[in-house]
């Protein structure tokens, strides 16, 4: 079995009297990069303060390394952050920021320096150590502030919205290189991001949060493939989602939602059933609906057909000719594409008929 | 273009209203005479250097300087850390807070003074000089929290979290990082209390006794008396004085980003 | 981190208790002074004071001389301030600190230039009678015109100020669009300028009222005893007659009338 690094046992966390998280429950093993994923206000962030001993716990334990570090102050926890907009010293050089944190452990010159270049070497900035962090871009601020924590070899590296700041084509690099720094140094990473692809691409291990619950941890895959929960199939882009009705009669299966029902010819013994809008069928099928919305994607067109259910998405191939707006369409909703869920406490998110 | 011309006369209109009277004073001083007047008698430095030798002015000016950089220094070692809290905490009656702290600015000088020599320095035996300096630390802590607040308020509170992370105290946090970002701040902060402090007459007014004079009250004295341009040159010198403390402080710190 | 509420109360408790204790009590205790006769609670100081004739006129004078001058200064604010947003960049700097120059000067210093300028033998008179507009010298100080000057060239830096800043956010264009729309120059001033820079006008209006109200140095210097104001008459009170309860008259109707304007023309502002 593996090492916990971190473990979070029976944790609440609360800003006054809103409780933000309560009671969770978890285990980071050592050396895994894990996300803390979910829509803002899910507790994600408030966590990860938590862990950094930014915010005191209203009840629980916090152990590191197996050593309950609940009341240790967040100075004294060995525990380094990435901040979303990095938090860099702007009176301080590059340098100077990266070696802020020895300086103060007191460590011989000669260390602070070899130390210091060494980690400014590891994230690619030796050239710009005497820049101040105002004359850095965005991807270097970060990597600079990365390499400020990484100096102190934290048990346990925090990020947050690592990614957020940056445009999309430096947000692909700094995907590999965190990948990369995190393979290379073995440090335990947590990373919050609400941002499923962030997420999806980075993590070893994803937990998936909502309203201060743990909704779902697993594997990238596993929670790309198989959501447990309507909310997770959501999050993770089942954009079509239904509740399945009591069908009394065998031959099939009455799903619905807000707006309306449609019937399907086969059996579901689920409470949902959620599709990607690429795994809904175009041009053939038992249903009719009208397609009320059309996106060109490249590889792909993006419909919108309003049927008796309400609008449902679907996506085809952009080797099929278009189908233009207004025009009536076939469609299937297949049981081999369908998600099924058996998400009880969801039970009550669509109203009946 | 007559329109330029018109906005430029505008312009010159006005300043010549405003500065005038300050190029007046300058040559008022500069006079070879005895009485006042402008065009001057002629031109001379006499009166310039005429300054320097009042024995009342030699002592109202170390008075002066002595509130203007204590009650300024005073000010800004309890206001630096009001600001803070105003700025960083969610204080309980964090309003009435603001609005006690600001009072100064609102209240006029003269019943400060006149409220400190009756209540203070008459029944508690406080000397002037000590209400004084009380009064003009009460009168710049205002400008003291609001130009520190305003440096405050442009600094990311995450870096003092990302200073704690990296081992720091909260003490240590507070003078390694957020002191030498609010610096600028700070030295604003001192020379508008300066420049507030050196100039201020109303509280003065009543603050004073025998050999205990700040400056202007010392001037405004020795005008009733005499009618001769030294007053004039000293007023000139004091402005001078301001102007190129500010001016410095505009050029190194853009001192006018906090005013 | 901020969490700790008592942390931050202990860091603003020393310039709050300060300020309290050396600034509010002492100028509460002269406040209750005008509610006071011969140690007992009493409105009859108030009845008192009121019935001088020599008060009233005193209490509308500075009331008129401060509606006065921040009237005349948003009037030839508008104008200065509105050429000085159009001057170009390094200009319109240069401009400005000369605007903000005689704030930095002693107010001592600024009143007894106009000494200079308007005294027996100041140059106006010296022009006035070189030119025989007059045989012998006006006189110009110890009247309410001298305060009145001195008041304007001391605040009124204060008001172009606020508008130059109140311009400066003014929509770039709302000028120019509300020209092609058909507006003369005076609609756009009411129309779109003046609406638009309330806020700086207010605010200006502020700051010159009240600065006007509570000056000392001018009436003291160019009104004197002949042009009394509320503070100069606050000071005669005291060290001319020791009368306390005058003084705590005075300084009530100064503070009420300071933070009433602030009250009222930032309600004005908002609405």
């Amino acid at each position: 079995m593996s090492n916990i690094a971190v473990s979070l046992q029976n944790l609440t966390l609360a800003y006054g009297d809103t409780i933000a998280v309560p009671s969770l429950n978890l285990d980071i093993i050592d050396g895994e990069l894990i996300a803390l994923l979910g829509p803002s206000g899910c507790g994600k962030t408030t966590t990860m303060r938590a862990i950094a001993g930014l915010m005191k716990p209203r009840s629980g334990t916090i152990l590191i390394d197996g050593k309950d570090v609940t009341k240790t102050p967040a100075n004294k926890r060995g525990v380094g952050l990435v901040f979303q907009s990095y938090a860099l010293f702007p009176h301080l050089t590059g340098f100077e920021n990266v070696a802020f944190g020895l300086r103060l452990k007191k460590r011989p010159n000669d260390e602070i320096v070899q130390r210091v270049e060494a980690g400014l070497e590891l994230v690619g900035l030796s050239h710009l150590a005497t820049r101040k962090p105002s004359e850095l871009s965005g991807g270097q601020q970060q990597r600079l502030s990365l390499a400020r924590s990484l100096v102190m070899e934290p048990k346990v590296l925090l990020l947050d919205e690592p990614l957020s700041n940056l445009d999309a084509r430096l947000r692909l690099d700094m995907r590999t290189e965190l990948q990369a720094l995190q393979r290379q140094t073995g440090i335990t990473m947590v990373f919050v991001t609400h941002d499923q692809s962030e997420a999806l691409a980075l993590a070893d291990r994803i937990v998936l949060m909502k309203n201060g619950h743990i909704e779902q941890i697993g594997s990238p895959e596993a929670l790309y493939d198989s959501p447990q929960t309507v909310f997770a199939a959501d999050f993770v882009g089942f954009e079509n989602i239904f509740s399945v009705g009591l069908n009394t009669q065998n031959e099939g299966t009455t799903i619905y939602n807000n707006t309306g029902e449609l019937t399907l010819p086969y059996q579901a013994n689920v409470s949902h059933l959620a599709w990607r809008p690429g795994g809904v069928v175009v041009g053939s099928g038992p249903h009719k609906g009208v397609v009320t919305g059309m996106a060109f994607a490249g590889d792909k067109r993006e419909y919108v057909i309003t049927t008796s259910a309400g609008k449902i998405k679907a996506d085809v191939d952009v080797s099929v000719p278009a189908i233009q707006i207004g025009e009536d369409v076939f469609f299937d909703l297949p049981e081999s594409s369908a998600r099924m869920l058996d998400d009880k406490a969801t039970q009550t998110q669509f109203k009946h008929g | 273009m007559g329109q330029t011309w018109a906005s430029r006369l505008i312009i010159f209109t006005t300043l010549l209203f405003l500065v005038g009277p300050f190029i007046i004073i300058i040559f008022a001083g500069l006079s070879a005479g005895s009485s006042l007047a402008f065009p001057p008698d002629g031109l001379s430095l006499k009166w310039y250097l005429a300054v320097f030798e009042v024995e009342s002015f030699r002592q109202s000016f170390v008075l002066s300087m002595f509130l203007a950089v204590g009650g300024t220094l005073t000010a800004l070692v309890i206001g630096v850390p009001a600001a803070y809290a105003i700025c960083r905490y969610n204080i309980p009656g964090a309003e009435t807070i603001k609005i006690i702290v600001a009072a100064p600015i609102i209240v006029p000088g003269i019943i400060v003074g006149l409220a400190l020599l009756r209540y203070l320095v008459v029944p508690l035996e406080f000397t002037v000089t000590l209400a004084l300096f009380l009064a003009h630390t009460a009168l710049v802590l205002p400008y003291a929290v609001r130009v520190v607040s305003a440096s405050l308020q442009n600094l990311r509170t995450d870096i003092e979290e990302a200073a704690v992370l990296l081992g720091c105290n909260r003490l240590q946090a507070f003078t390694k990082v957020i002191l030498p970002n609010i610096r600028s701040g700070i030295l604003a902060a001192f020379i508008l209390g300066f420049v507030t402090s050196f100039n201020q007459v109303p509280v003065s007014l009543f603050l004073s006794g025998p050999g205990v004079r700040t400056l202007p009250i010392d001037m405004l004295a020795y005008m009733e008396i005499t009618y001769d341009p030294s007053v004039a040159a000293l007023s000139a010198l004091l402005a001078f004085l301001s102007i190129g403390i500010v001016f410095i402080a505009e050029k190194t710190l853009g001192f006018s980003r906090y005013v | 981190m901020f969490q700790n509420r008592t942390e931050g109360l202990a860091l603003v408790l020393p310039a709050a208790v300060f300020i309290a204790v050396l600034f509010l009590f002492p100028v509460g205790i002269l406040l209750s002074e005008g509610f006071k006769v011969g140690g007992e609670w009493s409105l009859a100081g108030y009845a008192d004071f009121v019935s001088k004739p020599l008060n009233r006129t005193v209490f509308f004078r500075t009331l008129k001389l401060g509606f006065l001058v921040a009237f005349v200064s948003a009037i030839i604010g508008y104008a200065t301030a509105f050429c000085i947003v159009n001057l170009e960049p390094a200009q319109r700097g240069r401009v400005f600190g000369l605007i903000i120059l005689p704030l930095m000067i002693s107010p001592v210093a600024r009143t007894y230039a106009w000494i200079v300028i308007l005294g027996r033998t100041g140059i106006v008179n010296k022009a006035i009678v070189g030119m025989g507009l007059s045989d012998s010298p006006i006189r110009f100080l110890f009247t309410e015109t001298a305060v009145f000057i001195g008041l304007l060239q001391l605040f009124m830096p204060l008001m172009i100020v606020s508008l130059i800043s109140a311009m400066e956010n003014l929509p770039k264009d709302a000028i120019p669009a509300a020209r092609v729309l058909g507006a003369s120059w005076l609609q756009v001033f009411t129309k779109v300028i003046l609406p638009l820079t309330r806020e700086g006008l207010v605010l200006g209006g502020t700051l010159v009222f009240t600065g006007a109200l509570t000056a000392y140095i001018t009436p003291a210097i160019l009104g004197g005893s002949k042009v009394l104001m509320l503070e100069t008459l606050l000071y005669q009170r005291v060290n001319v007659s020791n009368d306390y309860v005058s003084a705590g008259i005075i300084a009530t109707i100064l503070i009420v009338m300071c933070f009433g304007a602030n009250v009222v023309l930032r309600r004005v502002a908002k609405a």
